[in-house]
């Protein structure tokens, strides 16, 4: 089975593997010091909030008599993470110990943020200007229908009703890895397309931001400055006009195609446009740590292997498609069943058993999901156990060798197989050994050389 | 993909609600001045809200004569300020405190006893627990709550009764209550409140740098906790009021039945109505000595 996985919250090693000139540039944004420090794990939230009013460096032994036994490995973490992103910068003083300061930059600004209080990024429009703004159920709403249609697209573009504006050549970046498409055949989604789907909607919005950003550069766009503009967009208070005349060039274009994503909506005045973030683009920063994100679920599974999900969404209704065989669906309800043939198929598409049940059990309807399990055991067993039964046999291209002249020869051979870490079989008295294939050249060549 | 959901958490998320004495009798006589310890306080609810998008702040002033919410950050969605100098957790809470202080100064009865008067901490540690209930019931995902008082008024032994009801349903609602006693002496109240909730008790010996006391003890979350060194209390003054006379006593008497605390022997409890018996002459039938945190 692959073990091909979607890194998609992992948006900070992204920051992390920004040089450090760039870090430190974004560090002047006090926007961006607030998101990173939101993003950090628990404990070093809190060192960074201890050491924030201390000028001076802080020795590492002494940071460790912070911390009990039990948190020695957090404690570790916390620190790497910090180092990693800079936060820290550590130094060895004469007395050769280790220390640890805060970035100064960062520091300055996350004290004048606690004495003077939160600013906005920018003044939201007065209301006299902008008309009548959408009311927040209008907007959410919004955003889903964007978001959804652009997820319909995205794994099929005859599917979705209205196309989106995006650019063909930037949904091609979006499904470069989640498709495929083979010559003159309909586009396949990939494992990791199908993966992408089953995620929930905040990971799904980070992998398409984190292919938006390490994109920029082809397009002559600075990631420094997408990134940062990413996470003062996420300060925004959702619902709100703000002008677009505030906005650069870069990031007047950028917003456009977040309008397509449904972060923005966009609306034009009489003379002035501008734009209302919505939720999706309030919660970027959110998702930039793994927060344990849940939602309203609509999937209920029965012991028979039924399941129903009360959704309306086309897009719901082909991701359930992808592990379960539909049987009708209902204005409000589509009800199908979770089959050995369906959950092959699955099999077959690189999905793992394991997401299945994550699935079903993070978008369990809240009526089951009070219960424990949320989903029947005997169905989650099932669905390993059929996983399983695919993995019984395990095929490896190989190699049989035999007729070696001495047994010499074959022990030699048989070490050589082991260091090459290509060694399958062996049967050492009728002197028969099988090899991978990948080493076939070597062990050839090894051989000749024994004659 | 259905909705963004309304409530996102991580373990860290935490809903802090603050207890703030403004007892003028005892601001009068501190050395830290109101302001100054205002805007220690001010900087660590802004620390809290760095903290986390989703932690919340709430709160609480306690009075001499009264007490009231003067704060909560989930309320407060109006984020420009009019002024566009002074931020809107500021100006909101200060715009309530003088209220808040106004409202009760008027509430103010003639007739005070002796000494520095203290202020109402019962009914604000039970508003704190009723908001907190209100949290819990909200649904399954709430954030994890937690009490900090900063008192500075010493004991009133009047209030006993109450505030061992809080601390006793703040226990059950497993809150711990943190304090933080700014006043001259020890406040054995909030130190039981620590002791028996789990909270952390600290008397800060500089008040000048009482932020950073604030932020190294106070703003740990409660998953943190677990990892990190907090301040252990060393000794827990557990003495109990009397219930006839609100005096704080080493030894007493305790009723066998409901175990009311009296300083003097009664014929009768003036809490269940048990009837005792005749009192040996060296107290030791139905009454006799007990602590308080045993019960």
């Amino acid at each position: 089975m692959p073990q091909v996985k979607i890194i998609a919250k992992n948006f900070m090693d992204m920051v992390a593997s920004l040089p450090a000139m760039k870090l430190d540039k974004l560090y002047a944004n006090a926007f961006i010091c607030e998101a990173i420090l939101r993003s950090l794990p628990p404990l070093a939230k809190k060192y960074v909030l201890q050491m924030l009013f201390i000028e001076g460096p802080v020795s590492a032994t002494s940071m460790q008599e912070w911390v009990l036994a039990d948190g020695v490995s957090k404690h570790q973490v916390a620190i790497d993470r910090l180092i990693q992103l800079r936060l820290f910068t550590e130094t060895a003083d004469r007395k050769r110990e280790t220390t640890y300061r805060l970035n100064p930059v960062l520091q300055a600004n996350l004290q004048k943020l606690l004495t003077c209080g939160e600013v906005l990024p920018r003044e939201p429009m007065p209301p006299n200007v902008t008309a009548r703004l959408p009311s927040l159920e209008d907007l959410e709403a919004f955003a889903l229908e964007k978001w959804e249609c652009f997820l319909l697209q995205l794994i099929n573009s005859s599917q979705a009703e209205k196309p989106t504006n995006i650019s063909s050549s930037m949904m091609k970046i979006f499904q470069r890895g989640l498709l495929s498409q083979r010559e003159k055949e309909a586009p396949r989604l990939t494992e990791s397309g199908f993966q992408f789907l089953l995620m929930d909607t905040n990971a799904q919005l980070w992998y398409i931001i984190r292919e938006y950003i390490s994109n920029s550069e082809e397009r002559g766009v600075d990631p420094a400055d997408l990134i940062s503009f990413l996470l003062e967009l996420s300060f925004h208070v959702t619902g709100e006009a703000y002008n677009m005349n505030t906005l650069t060039d870069v990031q007047s274009n950028t917003i456009k195609d977040l309008s397509d994503l449904g972060l923005v909506k966009l609306q034009q005045g009489r003379k002035e446009s501008w734009f209302i973030p919505t939720k999706l683009a309030t919660n970027l920063s959110v998702s930039l740590a793994d927060s344990s994100s849940r939602k309203q679920g609509f999937v209920v599974v029965e012991t028979n292997f039924r399941m129903y999900a009360y959704s309306t969404s086309k897009l719901h209704c082909e991701i359930l498609r992808l592990f379960s065989r539909i049987e009708y669906q209902l204005p409000n309800l589509i009800v199908g069943a979770i089959t050995k043939e369906s959950l092959y198929t699955a099999f077959e598409n690189g999905i793992t058993a394991e997401q299945i049940i994550s699935f079903i059990q993070q978008n369990a309807h809240p009526r089951v999901a009070e219960r424990i399990p949320s989903v029947p055991e005997n169905v989650t067993d099932q669905i390993r156990l059929w996983e399983s039964d695919l993995n019984r046999i395990e095929m490896t291209p190989a190699h049989h060798y035999d007729e070696f002249p001495s047994k010499e020869v074959f022990e030699a051979a048989c070490d050589f197989a082991r260091e090459w870490n290509g060694l399958l079989w062996e049967d050492s008295k009728k002197k028969r050994l099988v090899v991978k294939a990948e080493i076939h050249m070597h062990m050839r060549d090894f051989l000749r050389g024994q004659k | 993909m259905n909705s963004v959901a309304p409530k996102l958490y991580a373990d860290d998320v935490s809903l802090v609600m603050v207890v703030l004495d403004t007892n003028p009798f005892f601001w009068t006589t501190s050395s830290l001045p109101f302001s100054k310890f205002l805007s220690h306080v001010l900087s660590f609810l802004n620390s809290i809200m760095l903290l986390n998008q989703f932690n919340q702040v709430v709160v609480i002033a306690t009075g001499y004569n009264s007490c009231d919410y003067i704060y909560d950050s989930s309320l407060a969605t109006d984020h420009g300020s009019e002024n566009g100098k002074m931020p809107a957790l500021c100006s909101n809470l200060l715009q309530k405190l003088e209220e808040f202080v106004i409202r009760d100064q008027q509430l103010r009865k003639d007739g005070s006893g002796e000494g520095l008067p203290s202020s109402l901490v019962s009914g604000s540690l039970s508003m704190a627990l009723c908001y907190i209930q209100k949290v819990f019931r909200s649904g399954p995902l709430h954030p994890q709550p937690r009490i900090l008082c900063l008192q500075g008024s010493p004991d009133g032994p009047e209030q006993y009764v109450a505030i061992m009801n809080a601390i006793f349903s703040a226990q059950r609602l497993m809150v711990p209550i943190d304090s933080c006693y700014i006043g001259s002496n020890n406040s054995a109240f909030l130190q039981q409140a620590s002791y028996i909730t789990g909270g952390v008790y600290l008397k800060p010996q500089q008040l000048d740098g009482l932020f950073q006391y604030l932020s190294t003890v106070f703003a740990t979350d409660l998953h943190s906790r677990r990892f990190l060194q907090l301040p252990k209390s060393v000794g827990v003054d557990f003495r109990a009021s009397c219930f006839c006379h609100k005096k704080t006593i080493d030894m007493g008497y305790v009723c066998s039945v409901c175990l009311s605390i009296f300083c003097k022997h009664h014929k009768k409890c003036s809490t269940c109505g048990s009837v005792f018996g005749q009192a040996q002459a060296d107290a030791s039938g139905s009454s006799r000595k007990r602590k308080i945190s045993e019960t």
